[in-house]
């Protein structure tokens, strides 16, 4: 027993009676939970198992007052409506859209913060980090700390390029057989039907096999394998949409199929749509990352996470942890948007009650 | 009975024809190539009497539907041609790495599957309290980290620092059980983490679901306790949709195998399939896709099917 753990219990002691005694019945059962979990964390894993946790409680707030903070800032600087949507956002979605933003900076101001060029040799392989180096070299001599910030801007890139695709054809074709309906309704049913029973990676890998692993192709490979879940969605929604009886009378007006889509349509179906682009996102995100990461992907020198996490992970068999950041990079950055769209679904979904 | 009959039969008559349009699929999509097989793996330097040679030895000659019809044939009794670099069969390649994945994939689902639907009772049963919140940051974390993220970060704890499991799933002839599931725990590991994640939410989201119900709502007014609501009320239910997230998510873990098994060095068929398609040997990639669909589909169907046959209200389509 030390300084260190006897701080710890009478703080966390302390705290849940605090919380007992105002009632506070949330706050008591987490305390105290924890509480009683340190117990058999500090017996199994000693005084280090405790200082995780003081650790993980330590970054658990800083993510949640920058989250606070950023986004007071964001209803200070917003209009009065968005102000106002802005104030029921939970803060695990204000902390989304933290990260979201920030990854955007790292991406646009990518050549202004990396100190090095995404392919220059500067120092031997796997050299450790120093003065110069942030994060040290990887296997061929090149600051990983760059490269890192050149991969928001590529892999990110890369998917988001993708996503939009996807979505251009998805959801055109969707709205357009739910308009026209008959045949061509029926048979992209089929098609995407027959699509999406194929597993996305492996589809992804044969037609990479074949088509070879160049950037554009991988683009539009990505795209295309994912229209059709948003091509199902858009077509479910565009679907309440067109019985409605403004596209009647639109139709009896003689609008054409164009001017219903764009005018009629897509205005009163854009609040799911985006939640799903979102969704789709993460997928596709996800999708590149794994085929980088198998050497399929974005092909070197171009700086990308999955494939530095490939490359890198002899590292880890002793113990750095150095190739997990470009991996930790994607899963944050998948979460923080998964955490956003929850708050949007859920507000779309309240919004229609 | 002869309804259920029926509609089990129409539905594997439609998955069988689904899996047909994809060996169509699959097997055009090589057709597709610029020039064709031999170019492809000869490359450009190749002379004209080695190219006519590949092809006969190909029997490229022949039209795409005969070629077709002749590897359709054959993958049906499970023969898929040669491989392109070793001229070895290709179904003797896939058949003991095939059963490896199998091996890796049913230990995660037994682990994941009771783990899942528990948590996801419990979390159900705690729903909008601290702890359910919590789960839900948890199981997102989960879901949205690449799998080889989960994968390294395991190797890092469990097999780097602390030296309880080793950090390659290498399999060797002749051990032992209990020796082979010590090896394989890692990447089984890493696949329940994410499918547990999966199959958490759905179960607590079918639980919830019921939970609106008017006769939930009378078995709470008669006073019942929170826990037997769940148990002995909603969950008969509410067994559908589980069934339908089980087989859903068995069906994601075929997916899941690629990447996991490429981290840990397993010799399955998703580092066969991986290494298939960087050196271009056509033939194996085909079989591996082909397999990988068919267990999808199949999956998919006992989905369906488990769906039907459990809430009879779905055997009379309206």
């Amino acid at each position: 027993m030390n300084y260190f753990v006897i701080g710890y219990y009478a703080l966390l002691i302390g705290g849940s009676c605090l919380a007992a005694h105002y009632r506070k019945r949330e706050v008591f059962l987490i305390l105290f939970s924890l509480t009683l979990a340190s117990f058999v964390m500090g017996i199994v894993g000693g005084e280090n198992a405790l200082w995780a946790v003081s650790i993980g409680a330590g970054l658990l707030a800083l993510a949640a007052g920058t989250a606070y903070s950023f986004r007071e800032f964001l209803i200070l600087i917003a209009g009065p409506l968005t102000a106002r949507a802005l104030r029921t956002a939970p803060l695990t979605a204000a902390f989304g859209m933290f990260v979201i933003f920030s990854y955007a900076v790292l991406g646009i101001f990518a050549p202004i913060i990396a100190p090095y060029g995404e392919a220059e040799v500067i120092s031997q392989s796997f050299a450790p980090a120093d003065e110069n180096m942030l994060l040290g070299a990887d296997q061929l001599g090149r600051d990983m700390f760059s490269r890192l910030v050149y991969g928001a801007r590529n892999t990110v890139g890369l998917a988001l390029v993708a996503t939009a695709i996807a979505f251009f054809i998805g959801a055109i074709l969707g709205m357009i057989a739910a308009v026209k309906q008959g045949w061509f309704d029926q048979i992209m049913g089929r098609l995407i039907d027959v699509v999406m029973s194929i597993p996305s990676l492996i589809f992804a890998l044969l037609l990479l096999s074949i088509l070879g692993t160049n950037l554009i192709i991988l683009v539009i490979i990505i795209g295309v394998i994912y229209s059709p879940r948003v091509y199902r969605l858009t077509r479910a929604v565009a679907g309440n949409v067109v019985v409605m009886d403004y596209i009647e009378a639109a139709k009896l007006r003689g609008e054409g199929m164009w001017y219903l889509i764009r005018k009629e349509i897509l205005p009163n179906s854009t609040a799911p749509l985006i939640a799903e682009f979102g969704l789709e996102f993460c997928f596709v995100f996800l999708l590149v990352a794994g085929l980088s990461f198998l050497g399929l992907g974005i092909q070197p020198p171009t700086a990308d996470w999955g494939s530095m996490v490939r490359e890198n992970a002899t590292l880890i068999s002793f113990g750095e942890i150095t190739p997990l950041i470009p991996a930790a990079a994607i899963a944050l950055l998948t979460v923080a948007v998964n955490m956003v769209v929850d708050w949007m679904l859920y507000r779309s979904s309240g919004l229609k009650e | 009975m002869a309804d259920v009959a029926r509609i089990v039969l129409m539905r594997l008559g439609l998955g069988l024809l689904t899996l047909l349009v994809i060996s169509v699929l699959i097997f055009g999509a090589v057709e597709l190539l610029p020039g064709d097989i031999a170019q492809a793996v000869l490359g450009q330097g190749a002379t004209e009497e080695t190219l006519a040679a590949l092809r006969q030895e190909l029997g490229l000659d022949r039209s795409a539907i005969v070629r077709y019809v002749d590897w359709l044939a054959g993958a049906v009794v499970g023969d898929f041609g040669v491989s392109l670099l070793n001229q070895a069969p290709v179904a003797e390649v896939i058949g003991p790495r095939f059963a490896n994945t199998l091996f890796l994939a049913t230990y995660a689902a037994v682990i994941a599957v009771p783990v899942a639907i528990i948590l996801g009772i419990i979390v159900a049963l705690f729903r909008n309290t601290i702890f359910d919140r919590v789960a839900n940051v948890a199981t997102l974390t989960s879901i949205s980290s690449p799998e080889f993220f989960l994968g390294y970060i395991l190797i890092l704890y469990f097999s780097v620092q602390t030296g309880w499991f080793p950090s390659i799933a290498k399999l060797s002839d002749g051990i032992s059980f209990f020796e082979l599931l010590e090896r394989t725990f890692l990447p089984a590991l890493t696949m329940v983490l994410v499918v547990v994640a999966h199959m958490m939410r759905m179960t607590r989201a079918a639980i919830i679901n019921l939970l609106a119900s008017p006769y939930i709502e009378m078995a709470r007014l008669k006073g019942a306790p929170g826990w037997k609501v769940i148990a002995l009320h909603a969950l008969p239910n509410a067994w559908a949709p589980i069934i339908n997230v089980v087989a859903l998510n068995l069906a994601y873990l075929i997916t899941g195998v690629v990447l996991v098994e490429v981290v840990f060095v397993y010799p399955g068929i998703g580092q066969l399939l991986v290494d298939a398609v960087t050196k271009r040997d056509f033939p194996v990639v085909q079989a591996c896709c082909l397999i990988f669909a068919a267990t999808f589909i199949l999956l998919n169907l006992a989905a369906d099917i488990g769906s039907i046959l459990t809430n009879p209200r779905l055997r009379h389509p309206k």
